[in-house]
Order: structure tokens, then sequence, then C-alpha cells
């Protein structure tokens, strides 16, 4: 197991190098750091221009080759990923924002899919049912609805909610207030902010896995061995949870590793409508400034993070599923 | 008499369907003595798997249940689903039809036996259940009991597989096993295994048996009493010995002749029973039978008959208003069936030698090799799935292949059909060699000479072509002039017995043995020479597998067609074969005419696959000596130096250690009467 991890870890870090570089030289073609410059007054003479850009490898009049040479060794022996056009650093940056999409992505990630998951099991025993048709009726439209629009609606409702006590109970912006200090208040505090993003994207998210968790259950409900353990004298529903859902969560738990990526690469739409400073906001952010470093840093984080979801669905699956063995 | 297990009174099941309400089943009733074991015989759509499933109250929800399920004196019908589980698996235990699906893939059997144990005895403890699982894993011949219970379902073969669902069944003493058709799914040896397996587990615990099958073989061999349903109702009812000598329900006697015998040598052709079984909606106050049989008079469409005792015999009923007139088969002296005329062929006079050969094999081969890695695939081994089988087929000549799943019988078929070049022998279709096919239009000049019929008539048809196109096909494909095409599909539905005039309906508008039928109408398209046949009727219910044989039978004369022919039904290859070979992990055992084969079987294998098949006659089966081989096929990867068949022969055992020793170091080559009959055995 553990020499088939090395053999497929190694395969995803050739992979997660290729892309990377790929991307820091179409990053080149379509971003220029040199227009940051170009309307500002008073007017920066091009030597200003280029001394400003020169020191942080952004130059263009630098050749490529030794620009690219410059950035990849400098994160090979150094572990370096460059600044930004404006000399803040891409290490801090990507260390600090991780942080705070995983702290607003975790948790609405867990949310999403225990309440997906139960949500098809619930409507999977009552196919066709009452239960199930107002269950599956209902995830229709949240999963339609963009999230936008859920953002926008639950910060409108929020607003209302205050007014109507009178307080501040949830905030519609940022992570944190500023100047809270202790465990329990800091602890009430993040909940007020986070509060509002996670349901939004529990809104739109969860839909996802209540379908794929109620077509897998079915078609296990019907399978020989849940008939099986039911003349074995279980009861139906001891059957399904036993049985049945076992084997449908398979499938589903892929699907979950799969997602974990995206916790900490953040939801670039929800970050912005909250104000969260997170890697969401940082890729617009670095693409609309023309930070090179920045969108490749960016880039680099996901593959990796798709590397890790990978192995970790792999991980999952072998974990799960007795019949696959790996060799 | 004892007070029955088990009995059920006047049952009726109907479901809800598109086409309105489909009754099911319609007032069955029977008892179940303690320790006997009643057959219950019906085709697919009988009814016979919906009575057991309301017997254990495991219907879907929207199926409606009337009458009385009666159980050691309880009353089962209305009870909820948490009553019927204290029931379940308890006193009332049930073995499913497929093996490989009826087991949970992500538990140990270990785990499913302790399941069922701790299930209905909450104060047992861990330690005790896993001992009893152990136990009960030897009981059913798992061997190393104690480390296979800790393997996962995948890990065991069907056979085994089914043992574990014994061992389940078994696991709490029930008084009553139902067994829906356990062994259906499996090849003849093992069916064999699992039978007496059945048989043993009865005597373990005393249960009575309810076996649910389709067919009448099983019934003779393992069967006290026999109920035959059609149409969701029971038909004819009797102990197994007066069934089968003193059948009276046409539909009954229909069955037992449609099914060909191991046991008889002499062609006869064998006695369909035409149509199909009706819709189970709406159905009129009728006999439901008459549509389809041979002696229906007036009086059999006035009303529904009931299930009556034959000439006053309490155990003795069927439902036939001529019940009384039938004796054995026979009414007013003739049968009830009259036997179908099949044409003889003119080429059966020619002695095989003048006859001209359409296909010849020489030493075919064929090895899959394992592959290791995800990039740089390496070559760990290799599966060797048919090792150096020669044979030929004449003119007006079938040739029969049989052996147990993962023998390599389709294996050598696909080959033929592929045209593959061999390393070390040669394929010859009607005098061609395969290594002299040069490009595409060469090909398919051979192409029109072979022709294929596929298992499963469902799968093997297109469900988004008309039947005209499905059967059209394979003329575009040979450039047959447009204004030939037409008649030549009329002809050829024509001849396969079907209407012309239904060629524009697509392949869901007929049946099983329809479509069968249109699947041999298309490979009759291109006017082989040879037609190869992927059992072609396994996958049909006998009463509609009999018309499919004769059609056979009757083309190969008409048309002077060879047929090589792959099956693991040794019952239908003595039918219809004149040649046959016994398969063994991947080369031929035993070779020569059918009844030379059949009739004096000389290696060991065959004489365990002959004896394993169960021959519908209960005075004969109880009399007849099965060999039961122990074991499964060895896997095709490992490599064998002597006899593959050494591992389960039960000849090996009886040889002294120096005669072993030959059987495990030295290859057997087919030995014999070239030509006649050969087989490959050191000692035989």
């Amino acid at each position: 197991m553990s020499r088939y991890l090395l053999r497929r870890s190694a395969g995803w870090l050739l992979m997660v190098v290729a892309v990377t570089n790929l991307t820091y030289l179409l990053a080149w073609a379509y971003l220029d750091p040199r227009s940051n410059y170009v309307g500002r007054r008073p007017p920066l003479s091009e030597q200003q221009i280029v001394n400003l850009l020169e020191p942080r490898n952004l130059d263009d009049g630098t050749p490529l080759l030794e620009r690219w040479w410059n950035w990849f060794s400098s994160i090979l022996f150094r572990w370096d990923w460059g600044v930004s056009p404006t000399g803040q650093s891409v290490n801090d940056q990507v260390a600090y924002r991780m942080w705070i999409s995983g702290e607003l992505m975790l948790g609405a990630t867990i949310l999403l899919t225990v309440l997906g998951i139960a949500l098809g099991v619930y409507s999977a025993s009552r196919q066709y049912r009452l239960g199930d048709r107002v269950a599956q009726g209902t995830s229709i439209i949240t999963m339609n609805i963009p999230i936008v629009v859920a953002a926008l609606g639950i910060v409108l409702l929020a607003i209302a909610f205050n007014n109507a006590v009178g307080s501040t109970v949830f905030y519609v912006t940022g992570s944190s207030s500023p100047g809270v200090s202790g465990f329990l208040p800091t602890l009430l505090d993040s909940v007020q902010h986070i509060a509002l993003p996670t349901a939004a994207l529990v809104l739109v998210g969860y839909a996802q896995y209540h379908f794929l968790q109620r077509s897998l259950l079915l078609d296990n409900i019907k399978s020989d061995y849940v008939r099986m353990a039911r003349a074995k004298g279980l009861t139906k529903a001891q059957a399904v949870r036993k049985h049945a859902l076992r084997t449908s969560l398979i499938p589903v738990t892929t699907q979950v590793a799969f997602s974990i990526p995206a916790i900490f690469t953040g939801a670039v739409l929800t970050e912005s409508i909250f104000a969260w400073k997170g890697m969401g906001q940082y890729f617009i952010e670095t693409i609309s400034k023309n930070d090179v470093n920045g969108v490749v840093a960016v880039a680099a984080f996901g593959a990796v993070m798709t590397a890790v979801g990978a192995i970790l669905a792999d991980i999952a699956v072998v974990v799960l599923d007795p019949r696959v063995r790996v060799s | 008499m004892t007070t029955p297990v088990l009995s059920v009174r006047d049952l009726t099941v109907s479901f809800p369907s598109e086409a309105g309400r489909v009754d099911a089943v319609r007032g069955v009733s029977f008892d179940v003595a303690p320790g006997r074991t009643l057959g219950i015989v019906g085709e697919s759509g009988s009814g016979k798997s919906v009575t057991s499933l309301a017997v254990m109250g495991l219907l879907d929800e929207n199926a409606r249940i009337g009458g009385s399920v009666t159980f050691d004196g309880e009353e089962l019908l209305g009870k909820s689903d948490t009553q019927m589980s204290k029931i379940r698996g308890n006193g009332l235990a049930m073995i499913f039809q497929d093996p490989l699906t009826s087991l949970t893939p992500v538990f140990t059997v270990g785990d499913q036996i302790v399941e069922a144990l701790t299930i209905h005895n909450s104060r047992m403890s861990r330690r005790a259940a896993w001992d009893r699982a152990v136990e009960l894993l030897k009981l059913v011949g798992i061997p190393r009991p104690q480390e296979r219970v800790r393997s996962f379902p995948h890990e065991f073969s069907g056979g085994m597989r089914q043992r574990v669902v014994i061992a389940i069944a078994m696991a709490n003493n029930p008084k009553l096993i139902i067994a829906d058709e356990p062994t259906t799914a499996l090849d003849v040896t093992i069916q064999a295994q699992i039978l007496d397996l059945i048989g043993t587990a009865q005597r373990e615990t005393g249960a009575a048996v309810m076996m649910i099958t389709h067919d009448m073989g099983v019934v003779a061999n393992i069967a006290d009493d026999v109920i035959v349903m059609y149409a969701g109702r029971a038909i004819e009812q009797a102990g197994v010995d007066t069934l089968f000598a003193d059948t009276r329900m046409p539909y009954s006697i229909g069955l037992l002749g449609a099914i060909p015998r191991v046991d008889k040598a002499e062609k006869q052709p064998l006695v369909p029973i035409k149509g199909s079984p009706p819709l189970l909606v709406d159905l009129p106050d009728a006999c439901p039978f008459a549509a389809r049989c041979p002696i229906a008079v007036d009086a059999c469409l006035a009303a529904e008959p009931q299930l009556l005792a034959v000439e006053g015999a309490v155990d003795h009923r069927a439902a036939c208003i001529r019940a009384e007139e039938i004796r054995a088969g026979l009414i007013d002296g003739e049968p009830v069936y009259p036997i179908p005329e099949i044409p003889t062929s003119s080429l059966e006079q020619l002695p095989r030698e003048d006859r001209k050969p359409t296909l010849e094999v020489e030493n075919l081969t064929k090895t899959f090799p394992l592959t290791k890695g995800a990039f740089r695939k390496r070559k760990i081994g290799e599966v060797r799935a048919v090792k150096g089988v020669s044979f030929d087929i004449r003119e007006g000549e079938t040739m029969a292949i049989v052996g147990e799943s993962g023998s390599g019988k389709t294996t050598t078929l696909l080959q033929i059909m592929d045209f593959a070049p061999q390393a070390d022998g040669d394929i010859r279709i009607v005098g061609t060699s395969v290594t002299d096919i040069k490009g595409g239009r060469a090909e398919r000049q051979l192409r029109r000479d072979v022709q294929i019929v596929f298992q499963d008539p469902v799968g093997s048809l297109d469900p988004r072509m008309t039947v005209f196109d499905v059967i059209a096909e394979p003329l575009r494909t040979v450039a047959t002039p447009t204004a030939e095409i037409g008649p030549r599909v009329d002809e050829l539905m024509d001849l396969v017995g079907l209407d012309p005039a239904h060629s524009d309906r697509f392949p869901a508008a007929f049946s099983g043995g329809q479509r069968q039928r249109i699947g041999i109408a298309r490979a009759l398209a291109t006017n082989p020479r040879l037609v190869v046949l992927d059992e072609p009727v396994s996958a049909l219910d006998v009463s509609v597998q009999a018309g499919v044989i004769n059609l056979l039978d009757e083309l190969k004369v008409r048309l002077g067609l060879s047929y090589l022919f792959v099956a693991h039904d040794l019952s239908v290859v003595r039918h219809i074969a004149d040649r046959v070979a016994v398969m063994y992990l991947g080369g031929f055992v035993e070779h020569g005419d059918v009844d030379a084969v059949f009739d004096d079987p000389q290696h060991p294998y065959t004489r365990a696959l002959l004896s394993a098949i169960p021959i519908p006659d209960p005075v004969k089966e109880r009399t007849r000596e099965h060999i039961v081989l122990t074991g499964d096929l060895p896997s095709p990867t490992d490599e064998i130096s002597g006899c593959p068949f050494v591992t389960r022969c039960p000849l090996y055992q009886t040889l002294d250690p120096e005669q072993q020793i030959r059987c495990e170091s030295e290859v057997p080559l087919l030995t014999g009467r070239p030509g006649v009959h050969v087989n490959a055995c050191h000692y035989r």
C-alpha cells in the first residue's frame, strides 16, 4: 500500500511540476506587469519602471528563459515563489489566505456533505412518496440558484434579522472583527462571521450529494444482498443501513475526496461577496493586477490540492472496498 | 399425517403495472410437511418465485397479497416487517438464485454468517458466534474454514459462495428452507455438489425444503412432492413418482416432452409447446393454457378449471377438465402432443469421411498475457485460455464443445470468428486458410461463410433497429443489390418461423424465443456454410428452447449447414450434436462421436460431468450413482506439468503412487480410435 502511494505521489509530483511551469509560460503570454505602471500620474519613465520590475524578476526586457530560470531556481533552492508587482511576498499571501479559505470551506463542506447524504438516504428509503418528492423538488430549486443570488439573498435576510433584533448578530462582511481577544469571544466572533457564507455555500452545494446518494442507494436497496440480509432476519431499515449504505457510500466518498482541494483553493464568488480575504479572492486579485508570480502560485497550489484529493480518494476506496487491492 | 410446517391457502399476489393489475399468483394452496421436500416447477413468469417471496414477506411494498400463509401455527400475512424479521432467517430461511450477488461485497463471509446468528440470538457472544460460523463453513464443505471465514465474497468462486449462502440459511436450524433456483447459475458439477449439500442441510437441521426450479431433472433428483405452476396457478400437484409416471395436465406433459434427455440415444424430435404464456393482466375465466394446448375443446374456454383430485386420489390433483381421459401422456391412444416431423438429410447417408470439411482447426492456441504496471506493462504471466485444440467439422454435421465456465469454449469460438492466425497451427474455413486472408475484401468474402448466433437474445439485437434492419444488415455488408434485400428478409423470416409482416417491429416486441429466431435469421442471411452457436438456448425457457432446437435441426437438414455448438447443457448437446468434444482447462479431454462419448465415457471428467446431470425420471434418478467432483476448476494461470484434471480426479485417488506420478508429470495425449472416440487419460 505505502509503495503504491509513493508511486502515485511521485507521478502526481511530476504532473504538478509540469503544470506549474506551463502556467508560468502561459501567464507571461497573457499578463503584463508593466501595464500596472503605464497609466500612472505623474508618468514613470521607462527606466523607473524597469528599476521597479527588474529586481522582482517581472521585467519583460529580461529574456523569458532567464526569467523562468530565476523563478524556478528560487523555488527549487529557497522555496521562494517570488513577489507581486508591488513587492508583497507570494509565500506570505498564500500561507495566510489558505487558512482563511480553509476556515470558510471546511465547515461548509462537512455540513453540505452530511446534509446531502442524510437527505439522500431519507429520500431513497421513501422513493416516490411525499417526503422524497418534496426533498427532491427543493434540491432541484436550490441547486439551480446561482451562488451570487443565494449569497445576496441571505445577506438581505440577515440584515433584516439584525434590524429586527436590534443588534448585529450576523456580520455580512469580513472574516473577523478587529480588536477581539480571548478564546470565547474570538470563537463567537468567528461564528458570527462565518454563518452567512457557510449558509450560502451549503444551500447551493448540498443538492449534488443528495441526488448522488439517492440514486446510488436506490441501486443498492434493490440488490440481491439487501434482500438476502432481510432474509437473514434484519428489518428493512437495518438491512438498508448496514448493507446498502456502506456499499453506496464508496462512490460518494471519492467524490467528496475530490472536492477537498476546493476547500483550500476557496470559493471565488462567495469570498468576494462576503469580503473574505481567501484564496479565491487572491486568484481574482492576482489576475487583475498582472501578478504573474501570484497567479502561478495559485495554479500550483490548486494542482497540489487536486493531487491530494486524488490520492485521498484512492485511499478511501481501498479502505472502504475490500475488493480493491492495490498492487 | 403430521402437521405441516407451512400451509399456504388460496394465496394471491398482484402488482400494479402500466398495463393494469398483474395477477402474478392467483390462488395457490399447498402444505409442506416437516422433513419433506416440495418442488415447485414452472417457467419464468409462472409465479413460483413470487410465491416464495410472499411466504418470506419480501415482496415489494406495492404488492397486494391475499389468502393465508401459516408457518408453524402462526399466520404470516399481515405481520409487520419487524415481526417478520423475527421469523426470517430463524425458523424460515431462504437460498437465492445468484450466489454472485447475494452476499454483500464489503463484509467478510464470517461477518455475514455471524450477523445471521446474532440477530436472532442477542445473548450469543461474538466468540461463540465466530466459532459457530467456522463450524458451519466446515459443514458446507469449505476447505480451511478457520482462514476462509475472514475472506471476502469476491475471493470465493460461485459454488463456494452458494455454500456460504446455504451456511447462512442453516445457521439457526430453520424448520423450512426455501431455495429459489439455487443451482441455475452454476455449472453442472457444482450443481451436483450444491444439491447434495442441500440434502445434507436438510438432514442436519431436519428442515422441510421448498425447492423452486424450472429444471425437471432437479425436481426428480430432490423432491418428494411436486407442484407445477402455470400463469400464477398450480395446475398439477402430486408425489414425484406419480407426477412423472402418470402426468395428467397437458402443460406438465409438454414440459417433460420438451426437455432433451442426456440418457436417451435415439434422435426423436423434441416436442415444443407452441405459443407463449399469457400476460397476467385481465385474464378471462377460461383455462389459461387453452391457447397453447393441443387437445383443447370448447369447454376449456367456458371456465377456468379447478385443481381437482384425479380419479379420487387425494394426493394427485390436476387442473384440466380432460385429466381423466389422459393416461401416461396419451389421449385416446394418441400422444397428447403430435410429434413433429424433422426431415432427414441426404448428407447423413454419406459416410463422414466422404463429406467435405467446412472447418478444420489445427492446434489452436490462445494465451492472454497478465501484465503489471501503470505505464510500462510488464508481463508477469499468462492465462492459457486454449491450449492446442484440433478438430474438424464436415458438411451437415454438428460439432459441440462442452465444458464448465472458464474451460475455454467461448475463447475457441471467438478465435475462429476472429480468423486469428495461428503461430503453430491453422484454421481452415471451407478450405481457405485464415493465414491466406490478405485485406478486407478477402476477409468479407470468407465472413459470408461463417456466421454466429449469440447466447443472449436480448443483448445481441440492437433495440433501435427494426427486425428488418437487423436481418438486412449482413446483406448490405456483403453488397447485396437493394432490390433483393426485401424478398430475402421475408424469406429468412419465414424460414425461422416468424411472420414476415412483423419485420417492421422492434426487437422489444418479440419474446425471448422469437428474438433468438431473429438472431438465427440474421446469421443465415449470407448463406453461410458454418454457423457458430454460442449457448443459443441457455437463456430460454424449456418449452421455448425445444422449438428453437427443432428449428436448428430442421435448418441444418434443409440448408446443409454445419454447426459449431458451444453449450454447458449436456442434454441439449446429446440431442443436437453429431460429434462432441469435452473441454477442460483449455484442452480437449475427450472427443468423438456423440453416442460413443455419451454411452461409453472414458475420461474421468466426462464421466463425472455426465453423472452430475439430474435426469427427469425420479426412479432412475434414485438408482443413479452421481460422481460428485470436489473443488473448483484450477486457475488457468497455474503452470501445470501433468494432467490438468489431477486436482479433482476421482480415478487419480484410486491409483497407486507410481501411477500417480505419471499423472502429475506427463501431459496425457488424446488416444483411442482416432476420428471416432479419443480421450486424454493415461489409464483409460
